[in-house]
C-alpha cells in the first residue's frame, strides 16, 4: 500500500512542478529502404515509417494519461540517410528529406532526426551528398533534423569536415534568412555522437542498435530547482555535498518516471525499449531552467566564477541518481545548457555575464556543448569552424559527447535579440571575440590525431 | 490464516494515549488468544484499532469485547466491538487495476459523497481512503481497484468535470507512477 506522503510528494512533482517526459523518440533502422532509384527509396522509406510509427502519438498520449504525466514530444529518428544516399546525388538527398518530412507529418510528430553523416575519419560519397544538401534540406523542410559527427575519441577531429561545416552553417543561415537563420537550429555538429540519443536535433539511430527502439528523454530542471529551493527554505545550513544528494534523489525519481513510461510505450508499439536519457533539458518557460538551478546553488549571475563547478556538481548528481534508477541509461545524459532555450542563460548572455568562452568552459563538464548559441551573421566560416573545433577538442580529449549548434543570424550583430519561437526560445546574439583570427589554423585541414587517451587497449 | 480455529474481528476506538495496544493485547492473551493481524490509525487525536484475533475455544463476541473493555490499563473513553471473523476476503468480481484518485480544493460538504458515489456507480472499490482539511482546503486521496473494462480517459474526464463543478483539481493516475517515484521496488508485479 502506498503512503499518503508518497502520493502527495509525487503529485507535487507532477502537477505543481510540471514534471513531464520530454521526448519519446521512436528510432528506426531504414537501411533496408536502399534501392537503385530514388523514387523507389522514397516509397519504401515513407511506407516503413508510417507503418511503424503511425500509432506513436496515440500510444504516448494514452500511456501519458494513464499515469497523469504528459509526453511532451513524440519524435522519430532514423539510421543515417547517408547510407541510402550513397551512389545518389543532390536531387535524391532533397527527395529523401522531403519524404522524411512528409512521413513525420503523417505520423503527427514534430521532428525526425537522422539526416546524418558520420565523417569523423573521412567523408564517404553518401556523407558528402548529405553535407552539401543541408542548406536546401533544412530550408525546404520543416521537420527534418540533421547531425554530422566530425570527431571521435578514437579518430580525432576531421578538420576538413569541420571546415566544410563552418561554411555549410553559414549557407544554411543564409537559406533561412527570413527566419533569422533558424535552419541552423535543426543541425548539430558532434564529437562522439551517441547512437541512442532521443533529443533533437541530434537524434539518430546508430549502428549496433536493433531494427526499432523507443528511447526516452526525461527532463525536469524545474523539479530539481524546486527540490533544491525547498531544502534551502528549511533554513538549515547545507553543504554542496548535501545539495548534490538532493539533486541525486530527484534525478532518481525523474528517471523512474521515464523508465515506466518508456517500457510501456515500447511494449505497446511492439518495439524494443532502448534507453532513458537522463538529461536536464530546459525550456524557455520561466523556472524550467538550468540557469535558475545555478542561481539557486548560489551563483548570483550565471557565468560568474564558480559557474563551471556548479554545472559539474549538477551534471554528476543527475547521472548518479539516474544510474541507480535505470539499468538502461544512455543518450546524452547530463545537464543541457542550450542558450536560447533557457531563459536564465539567455538573460545572462544579454547582461554580458555569460560570454562565449565561459559557456565553452561549462560545456567541458556537462552535456552537450555550444548549443542554440546565436552568433553575429558576419562571423567568418573559418571562425565558425574554429568554434566547432574547440568544442570537438573538449569531447575528444575527455572522451565525452560534445556538440555545436551555432546559429549565425543573418544581418544581426552582438547584442541583437532573436526569437526562434516555441521551444527554441529567444536569445541575444553573443559576441564572438577575435573573429577571423584562426583562419590559417583551420585552413591547414587534415585530421587532428586522436589523443593519447584513446590508446586505452 | 488465524492461528486458532475461532477467529474474531475486534475493533477499538478511543482518544489517543499511550498503552491502548498493550491493554488490548493483554486482554487477548488472558483469554489464551492470538493476534493474527492488526492495523491502527490515529486521526484528529482519535485512535482506532482493528484486529483479527483467534481463540482456541469458542467465546461469545460480546464477552471478548467486555474483557477488552475491562482491561485495567486501558483507561479513558473508548468503544470496543467484536464479531466472529468469517474467512471472507474481498475479491474483485472482475479483472481490476490499481489507481489513485487525488482531489484538492476548497472544503465544502459533500466532497467525499460525490466522488465515492461516482466510484461506486462504476464498481470501483476504494481500498484506502485519506481526507484532511487544512485551513480552507480539503485533500482527498483514494487508492482504488478499477475494473479494466473502463476506459481510463473517460473516467478521468468524468472526475475532472465533477472536480470543475466543485472547484476541485482531480487526478486519476495508475499507482505505478507513485511506486516508481517513491519506492525501491519494481513496478511490474505488485504485492497487495
Amino acid at each position: 500500500m502506498l503512503r499518503t506522503d508518497e502520493i502527495l510528494s509525487t503529485i507535487e512533482m507532477l502537477h505543481a512542478e510540471h514534471l513531464d517526459v520530454r521526448a519519446v523518440t521512436l528510432a528506426l533502422n531504414v537501411d533496408d529502404c536502399a534501392a537503385p532509384g530514388v523514387d523507389h527509396v522514397c516509397r519504401k522509406l515513407r511506407n516503413k515509417i508510417t507503418t511503424r510509427a503511425s500509432r506513436l502519438v496515440e500510444i504516448c498520449d494514452r500511456v501519458g494519461a494513464k499515469y497523469g504525466i504528459p509526453v511532451v514530444n513524440k519524435r522519430l529518428a532514423v539510421s543515417p540517410v547517408s547510407t541510402l544516399l550513397a551512389g545518389h546525388g543532390h536531387g535524391a538527398a532533397l527527395g529523401v528529406a522531403k519524404t522524411l518530412d512528409a512521413a513525420a507529418k503523417d505520423c503527427g510528430v514534430d521532428f525526425v532526426g537522422g539526416f546524418t553523416a558520420l565523417v569523423h575519419k573521412g567523408i564517404a560519397p553518401g556523407d558528402a551528398v548529405v553535407m552539401k544538401s543541408l542548406p536546401d534540406v533544412l530550408s525546404q523542410t520543416e521537420r527534418v533534423c540533421s547531425s554530422i559527427n566530425v570527431a571521435s575519441h578514437k579518430a580525432g577531429i576531421n578538420m576538413d569536415a569541420v571546415r566544410q561545416m563552418g561554411q555549410v552553417i553559414l549557407d544554411i543561415a543564409e537559406a533561412t534568412r527570413q527566419r533569422q537563420g533558424f535552419g541552423c537550429a535543426k543541425l548539430v555538429v558532434f564529437a562522439n555522437i551517441p547512437e541512442d540519443n532521443p533529443f533533437m536535433a541530434g537524434a539518430y539511430m546508430g549502428a549496433g542498435e536493433p531494427e526499432a527502439t523507443a528511447n526516452i528523454g526525461v527532463s525536469g530542471p524545474g523539479v530539481v530547482g524546486n527540490a533544491l529551493r525547498r531544502r534551502l527554505a528549511l533554513g538549515e545550513k547545507l553543504t554542496l555535498g548535501e545539495l548534490a544528494e538532493e539533486i541525486k534523489i530527484t534525478s532518481f525519481r525523474v528517471t523512474r518516471v521515464g523508465e515506466l513510461i518508456g517500457r510501456e510505450v515500447a511494449a505497446e508499439l511492439g518495439v524494443a525499449f532502448g534507453i532513458v536519457d537522463l538529461s536536464l533539458a530546459p525550456t524557455p518557460t520561466v523556472g524550467d531552467s538550468i540557469g535558475e538551478i545555478l542561481k539557486t546553488l548560489g551563483i548570483e549571475r550565471v557565468g560568474a566564477p564558480g559557474s563551471t563547478a556548479a554545472v559539474a556538481l549538477l551534471n554528476d548528481a543527475v547521472k548518479k541518481g539516474g544510474l541507480f534508477a535505470s539499468s538502461s541509461v544512455g543518450g546524452l545524459s547530463g545537464a543541457f545548457i542550450p542558450v536560447s532555450e533557457d531563459a536564465a542563460l539567455a538573460e545572462a548572455v544579454g547582461r554580458g555575464d555569460l560570454v562565449l568562452e565561459k559557456l565553452e568552459a561549462m560545456t567541458s563538464v556537462c552535456s552537450v556543448g555550444l548549443d542554440m548559441v546565436a552568433i553575429p551573421g558576419d562571423t567568418p566560416a573559418e571562425t565558425i569552424a574554429a568554434l566547432i573545433a574547440d568544442e570537438m577538442a573538449i569531447g575528444v580529449v575527455n572522451n565525452k559527447t560534445t556538440a555545436a549548434r551555432l546559429i549565425p543570424v543573418p544581418g544581426a550583430k552582438a547584442g541583437d535579440v532573436v526569437n526562434f519561437g516555441g521551444l527554441f526560445g529567444s536569445t541575444p546574439v553573443i559576441e564572438v571575440r577575435n573573429a577571423g583570427s584562426s583562419a590559417a589554423f583551420v585552413r591547414h585541414g587534415g585530421r587532428i590525431p586522436a589523443p593519447l587517451q584513446s590508446l586505452g587497449n | 490464516m488465524p492461528r486458532f480455529e475461532h477467529a474474531y474481528v475486534l475493533d477499538v476506538m478511543s482518544d489517543d494515549h499511550p498503552g491502548i495496544v498493550a491493554a488490548v493485547s493483554n486482554a487477548v492473551e488472558s483469554l489464551g488468544g492470538n493476534i493474527d493481524s492488526c492495523s491502527q490509525t490515529v486521526l484528529g487525536g482519535y485512535f482506532t484499532l482493528i484486529m483479527i484475533v483467534s481463540l482456541p475455544e469458542p467465546l461469545d463476541p460480546e464477552q471478548l469485547a467486555d474483557r477488552v473493555r475491562k482491561s485495567e490499563s486501558l483507561g479513558g473513553e473508548y468503544q470496543v466491538m467484536a464479531r466472529p471473523a468469517l474467512s471472507v476476503k474481498h475479491c474483485p468480481a472482475e479483472l481490476c487495476d490499481r489507481f489513485v484518485i487525488t482531489a484538492f480544493g476548497k472544503d465544502q460538504p459533500g466532497i467525499v459523497r460525490r466522488f465515492s458515489q461516482y466510484l461506486a456507480g462504476k464498481d470501483i472499490n476504494i481500498v484506502d481512503l485519506y481526507g484532511d482539511r487544512k485551513g480552507e482546503e480539503f485533500v482527498l486521496i483514494g487508492q482504488l481497484e478499477v475494473p479494466t473494462r473502463w476506459d481510463i480517459r473517460m473516467l478521468q474526464a468524468d472526475l475532472e468535470q465533477m472536480g470543475e463543478e466543485l472547484g476541485f483539481t482531480v487526478k486519476l493516475q495508475h499507482e505505478n507512477i507513485f511506486v516508481a517515484t517513491n519506492q525501491l521496488r519494481l513496478t511490474g508485479a505488485l504485492p497487495h
